[in-house]
């Protein structure tokens, strides 16, 4: 009796669930991806936090960025609406201290260093993974060991059941902000071991939703109540995506994926008093293409190879008649090659090397003045050694050193190579039960931006890299049976961020200056656990709870009226709670429920934790229901999203409201 | 069960953590209190906010009470949507009524003199304000219709109706304007766009409302003001680069005078003109006569940003900017420089506004009876007369073309704001007077710590490194800001020895600098001194010296003398203003001390380590409490 009345109360309080694709889509016959690296000795020692497959196509979730938000330790930066910026900061050290990786390459920005989260779409998305600190696996490219946080992107690979082809996907979604977001998808069988993927979105929104601020006095008086819709948010998009597999051996394979993302928007701008609409508009276009190799030899050594080229062009420009003209154009290239080797010393005892070696360009363009564009330009060099052991079942580690020397070619300061060790350990006490003590120290830099560096007026060339030092434990336990799963984690981190790089008003006039000022001690602990139970009637219940507390204060000078200061918008608290119900028919349909809560504590917007800078705590309720239907060979699927259920009217950063309640519905076909 | 219940726990752990989302309430006035008051009327501190914030803020300061109320304007008008606006730009007063330019709300506010709001008038990038009979005056960066050269205008407002009246396109980007009788000077500041200053001054004639005229004044003016003789004082920011900043003074048509200085503000009152060098941090005052510079002796070595700047009869204000980003202070000095009060402001306080009103906010203030932003440390060296020594000229250093205020400055960069650094006071009676950034209490039990370089000898409490120096103490009794007033002894505890002589004086002279030992070949006669001799004054102690060891150690001395004990002993260094006593050895009761001063107290030459001197390297006012105390009102 008590047992059930607690299983209710779980029901009642958690959240839940990330489904897993049922498994009788496809799993006949699939061009497999044989993964060298999957020895017991080089698995995750730090498990990374993912989202996968059906799990996303559920959640309420449009972009990348959406998605992040259900990971722990991870605060979200969003402007607002479908062509918002978004970025995220782990574990508060700075959105540049994060890498995001698509396909295995890092997509870069030696412009400003910063990700656009939310223009990646879910549609084209097999998995996201997030590693604090690294990934822990030593075969990788020298410069995946060189960031504080990583985000990996796993597009789509094909899966052909025996005798197929080709598959075909339609995807159409409509929702609020005259949201109309199509997509197409094709997979081909070329031969045995060679298939082709493409895919293809549309975005288009109008960005117009309304907000609402209210304010009351002391008193409970209204002070004021005012809606408005939110002007000059419109977005166009275009995606494509090609991809080419190629799996030639059990161990061998490449492939090649080309990128190209265009897209033209407004840019909402802030609400502030006598202004509710801005002018601004941005028009970018982002293309790349990446090939990636990777073979084993002996059974002992393994070789990748990425080659990457990109291309993205920036229009920024702001006709609005209140404020003077800007117009610019910004062209970046990069190329990229990396070369990663691992050898198996001994069954115990792994160990690697890899060479990265990127050139970036920066061409820009002022239109309103009659002056040539101003080129700057990058080269940068990575060398990691790595090595790993294990210790029978119960002990595992790596350690990692790296090499990092960036060279900016109108910089007159050289720069020394720096290295940064990192060190991951993995502790298993009983070979039977699920459960590691897993700890790791990192140090990682973010190196300044061509905006940092040379930004008109702004820029300073003799910007040092600014340094994170990690230190986390973490505790993790997972048990699996046929009623339940549950994998459960809780780690807590110290973390120290120094020679921040940060604007610094320059001289007596409202000028700024770029510099490195500011140390950040960051004190935190994620906790999560996912669970999943198997109920009668072929119902399952899943639930993914997180939780992160952080305390990242301003340490610079004692004489700042800020020392010792909880930083901008970061929250002591936030968390999220998924809450999912599924019902499996007799002949395999699916339906559903998805329910999540997201909360982000208070915060304040500046360095100084006053009253005048408090932002209030914000949560969401979101729904979603769907249903999945199999017909011959046809699939056919539909999701309704229901986002912010009561109507919040909050703000993730100051005086850029974000979206009352909003819908979207989705219908999709498979063949 | 098991993992059900811990679960359980996780998910009630979790709601109790977590605060809800409550009204979002308009944040409320603080006040803050500060003392040592000298004025009459208020003064409204408009704080500009960081672009895109929303938080220009409108403080206001009674300056008769001391109250110094944040953000004033939200308490007037509670119900002003959006508040204030986005980046306040300049405020003045005119017929009763406050004008404030709101640039990135694209406004100019319009208020009664206690900041009601009373309406609006619409103007697109305005930047500052003049005002002629009954006529507002504003320049914005762009006109009402866009231009391709991207020229501003200033336009003509009727303040009866609020309604703009005329319009002129004047240079790129004008900022600050000004009226002569018929004429508005406007200053084009350009470079904006192409890094192509603009450096000229756009004559308006107020009746044809037209330009008639462009006079070159140099690169990048941003400040025109007029003084008492109708010139106009031009601040020209350069490019910062090679073209070097300046201040230009015109009588209208012509440059009369150039001097090449950096100029963040600007201020004029009376005959003087003050001008703000936020680079090198210091306030002069230029004679409109002659544009003699003078340096306003007050203390700007601790600001971040020196920023916004008044000018008044009987105070200066400065304001520092800080890191443009948090709060910044606003500082009121005597005009002799002497500080009185600061208070914290909002983001950026950069325009300031006295009024001849002083208004307590309505109703529900959050009061809070502490002054915030004081230093606990020492701000300000007055005076540095050393007795001729040993250390004389190298603590602190003397360079050639020193004089007694530069030594002074020098003696602030070692020992003032917890420098850590040390000065030497040298040879018997050579001493050091120095202050706070506010005036010191007598409350309760000690009330200042002065540093020195005493130390025990290894196993003795007794004896050591002991220079004793004696302390005085004086109020500004009469308000110059100068330590010109009387001085009281505070009582050491060989201050009724028979053997100290209460009456003492010594005349070193430059002749007499023969005393040099082999470790200090330089001259012991303080070099910046242009009189050839001196006669210093005071009571001597007896010589405490005594040879341990063959050692020459000091008598560590129980209570009351300055480089007695370590500093490390609280208590040992530490000071009671209630010790104080007058010439004649009567006990007198001191509320509160301007100026301290610390003399060397004793007169002894030892052989290798030559002359006790007693050091000083810092003081500390005990009842400052230096942490902010930070409104909460969510607890």
């Amino acid at each position: 009796m008590l047992r059930r009345t607690i299983l209710i109360l779980i029901f009642a309080l958690c959240a839940c669930a990330l489904f897993a694709e049922p498994d009788t889509l496809y799993n006949d016959f699939r061009i497999e991806e044989v993964e060298v690296t999957a020895r017991a000795l080089t698995k995750d020692i730090i498990v990374p936090q993912t989202l996968k497959g059906a799990e996303l196509q559920r959640l309420n979730a449009l972009s990348l960025a959406d998605a992040l938000r259900y990971f722990s330790g991870v605060q979200l930066k969003d402007y607002g609406g479908v062509g918002g910026i978004k970025t995220i900061n782990i574990r508060s050290m700075g959105s540049q201290h994060t890498a995001v990786y698509y396909n295995g390459v890092q997509l870069g920005n030696a412009q400003n260093g910063q990700v656009d989260l939310g223009r990646f779409s879910l549609d084209n998305m097999e998995e996201i993974q997030l590693y604090n600190g690294q990934k822990s696996d030593i075969f990788q490219s020298a410069r995946e060991f060189g960031a504080a946080g990583n985000v990996y992107l796993t597009t789509r690979k094909p899966y052909f059941k025996t005798g197929e082809r080709v598959h075909v996907r339609a995807k159409m979604r409509f929702g609020s902000f005259a949201l109309a977001n199509p997509n197409v998808g094709v997979d081909v069988k070329l031969t045995d071991g060679l298939a082709l993927t493409l895919d293809a979105e549309y975005v288009y929104s109008d960005g117009k939703y309304p907000f609402r601020y209210r304010r009351v006095l002391p008193t409970g008086e209204t002070a004021y109540d005012t809606t408005a819709i939110r002007q000059n948010g419109d977005v166009n998009a275009v995606r494509t995506e090609l991809g080419l597999h190629h799996y030639y051996r059990t161990t061998g394979f490449w492939r090649l994926h080309a990128y190209n993302y265009w897209s033209e928007r407004g840019i909402p701008g802030a609400i502030v008093n006598n202004v509710w609409r801005n002018g601004e508009r941005l028009q970018d276009r982002n293309t790349f293409v990446q090939g990636q190799w990777q073979d084993e030899w002996f059974n002992r050594w393994s070789t990748r190879m990425l080659i990457k080229y990109a291309n993205d062009f920036t229009h920024y420009w702001n006709y609005d008649e209140r404020l003077l003209p800007s117009n610019n154009k910004y062209l970046q290239q990069e190329v990229y090659l990396s070369l990663a080797n691992k050898v198996q010393i001994f069954n115990w005892w792994d160990a690697s090397l890899a060479y990265d070696y990127q050139y970036n360009t920066l061409a820009r363009e002022n239109l309103l003045i009659e002056a040539a564009p101003e080129h700057f330009a990058r080269h940068s060099h990575w060398l990691s050694a790595a090595m790993a052991f294990n210790i029978k079942e119960y002990l595992r580690m790596q350690a990692s050193v790296l090499m990092t020397q960036i060279t900016n070619s109108q910089s007159s300061t050289t720069n020394s190579p720096r290295v940064t060790p990192g060190v991951f350990l993995s502790f298993r006490p009983y070979p039977k039960i699920d459960l590691s003590l897993n700890a790791f120290y990192k140090q990682s830099y973010r190196y300044p931006t061509f905006n940092d560096l040379y930004y008109t007026d702004l820029g300073n060339a003799n910007l040092r890299p600014e340094l994170a030092r990690q230190h986390s434990v973490e505790i993790a336990y997972s048990i699996q049976k046929s009623a339940f799963s549950i994998q459960t984690s809780a780690s807590y981190y110290y973390n120290r961020v120094t020679d921040k790089i940060i604007a610094y008003p320059k001289g007596q006039q409202f000028r700024w200056t770029m510099l490195n000022l500011g140390t950040v001690k960051i004190n935190g602990v994620d906790a999560k656990a996912d669970m999943s139970f198997f109920l009668p009637l072929r119902f399952t219940l899943r639930t993914r709870l997180n939780y992160t507390y952080q305390k990242a204060i301003d340490v610079t000078n004692p004489n700042d009226t800020y020392y010792g200061h909880q930083i901008p918008y970061i929250p002591w608290h936030s968390g999220s709670v998924v809450l999912g119900l599924d019902w499996q028919s007799k002949r395999g349909d699916h339906y559903g429920l998805n329910y999540s809560f997201i909360y982000v504590g208070e915060r304040y917007c500046q360095q100084e934790n006053t009253i005048y800078n408090y932002v209030q705590p914000w949560y969401t309720h979101d729904l979603t229901l769907y249903g999945e239907w199999q017909i011959q060979r046809w699939w056919l699927k539909a999701n309704l999203e229901i986002n912010n259920l009561l109507g919040q009217d909050y703000e993730v950063i100051q005086n850029y409201p974000m979206p009352k309640t909003n819908v979207r519905c989705t219908i999709a076909v498979k063949y | 069960m098991h993992y059900s219940s811990k679960i359980l726990v996780f998910a009630l752990c979790m709601s109790l953590l977590l605060s809800c989302r409550g009204d979002e309430i308009i944040y409320p006035t603080i006040g803050t209190h500060v003392t040592d008051l000298s004025g009459t009327g208020g003064l409204y501190v408009l704080c500009e906010g960081n672009m895109g914030s929303n938080k220009a803020r409108l403080d206001y300061m009674n300056l008769e009470k001391g109250d110094y109320y944040s953000n004033w304007y939200g308490a007037q008008n509670p119900k002003q949507v959006k508040e204030l606006g986005d980046v306040g730009n300049d405020i003045k007063q005119h017929g009763g009524r406050l004008y404030a330019v709101i640039n990135c709300s694209h406004k100019v506010e319009v208020m009664d003199i206690q900041a009601r709001h009373i309406g609006q008038i619409e103007i697109s990038n305005c930047r500052y304000l003049a005002f002629k009979d009954d006529k507002l005056y504003v320049s914005a960066y762009v006109g009402s219709v866009a231009n391709p050269e991207l020229l501003g205008s200033v336009y003509e407002v009727d303040t009866a109706t609020l309604q703009i009246t005329r319009e002129v396109k004047v240079g790129h980007q004008p900022d600050e304007l000004c009226i002569v009788d018929d004429l508005l000077y406007v200053v084009n500041s350009g470079g904006y766009l192409t890094n192509q200053y603009d450096s000229t001054i756009s004559v308006i004639d107020l009746t044809t409302f037209t330009e008639i005229e462009k006079i070159s004044v140099g690169l990048n003016p941003t400040r025109v003001r007029v003084d008492d003789r109708k010139q106009l004082w031009v601040c020209c920011q350069g490019n910062y680069n090679e073209v070097k900043p300046q201040v230009v003074v015109l009588d209208g048509k012509k440059v009369q005078h150039r001097i090449e200085m950096p100029c963040a503000n600007i201020s004029v009152c009376g005959e003087n003109v003050y001008i703000l060098d936020g680079e090198n941090k210091v306030l002069y005052a230029a004679s409109t006569a002659n544009y003699q510079l003078s340096t306003v002796n007050c203390s700007l070595s601790s600001y971040e940003h020196p920023y916004g700047l008044l000018a008044t009869e009987d105070a200066l204000y400065i304001t520092d900017a800080k890191n443009y980003v948090s709060s910044g202070v606003l500082y009121c000095y005597s005009l002799a420089g002497q500080q009185r009060w600061s208070a914290l402001t909002g983001d950026i306080p950069g325009h300031l506004c006295l009024v001849t009103g002083a208004y307590d906010v309505h109703g529900d203030t959050t009061r809070q009876d502490t002054t915030l932003t004081y230093s606990p440390y020492i701000s300000r060296v007055y005076e540095f007369v050393p007795g001729m020594g040993q250390f004389v000229n190298e603590l602190p250093k003397y360079a050639e073309g020193d004089d007694a205020e530069a030594m002074c400055r020098k003696c602030e960069a070692a020992i003032a704001n917890n420098a850590g650094g040390m000065i030497s006071l040298g040879g018997w009676g050579g001493y050091v007077t120095f202050g706070f950034d506010h005036v010191v209490e007598n409350k309760e039990g000690r009330d200042l710590q002065i540093l020195g370089n005493a130390f025990y000898m290894t196993g003795s409490t007794e004896y050591g490194s002991s220079e004793p120096g004696i302390v005085l103490v004086s109020r500004d009794e009469n308000g110059n800001g100068l330590p010109d007033d009387t001085w009281y002894e505070l009582r050491g505890c060989l201050y009724n020895d028979p053997l100290t002589v209460h009456i003492h004086s010594v005349t070193y002279t430059r002749a007499g600098d023969t005393l040099q030992n082999n470790f200090h070949k330089h001259p012991y006669y303080p070099q910046w001194f242009s009189e050839d001799e001196y006669t210093l004054r005071g009571a001597l102690l007896p010589p405490q010296s005594v040879k341990i060891n063959n050692q020459n150690v000091q008598r560590i001395l129980d209570f009351g003398y300055v480089d007695n004990k370590p500093n490390t002993d609280l208590e040992g260094t530490s000071f009671d203003i209630s010790w104080a006593v007058d010439a004649n050895g009567q006990p007198v009761t001191l509320d509160k001390v301007d100026f301290i001063r610390v003399y060397c107290a004793v007169d002894e030459v030892l052989d290798m380590t030559g002359e006790l001197s007693t050091e000083v390297s810092g003081a500390i006012d005990l009842h400052c409490n230096k942490q902010l105390v930070l409104p909460t009102i969510f607890n």
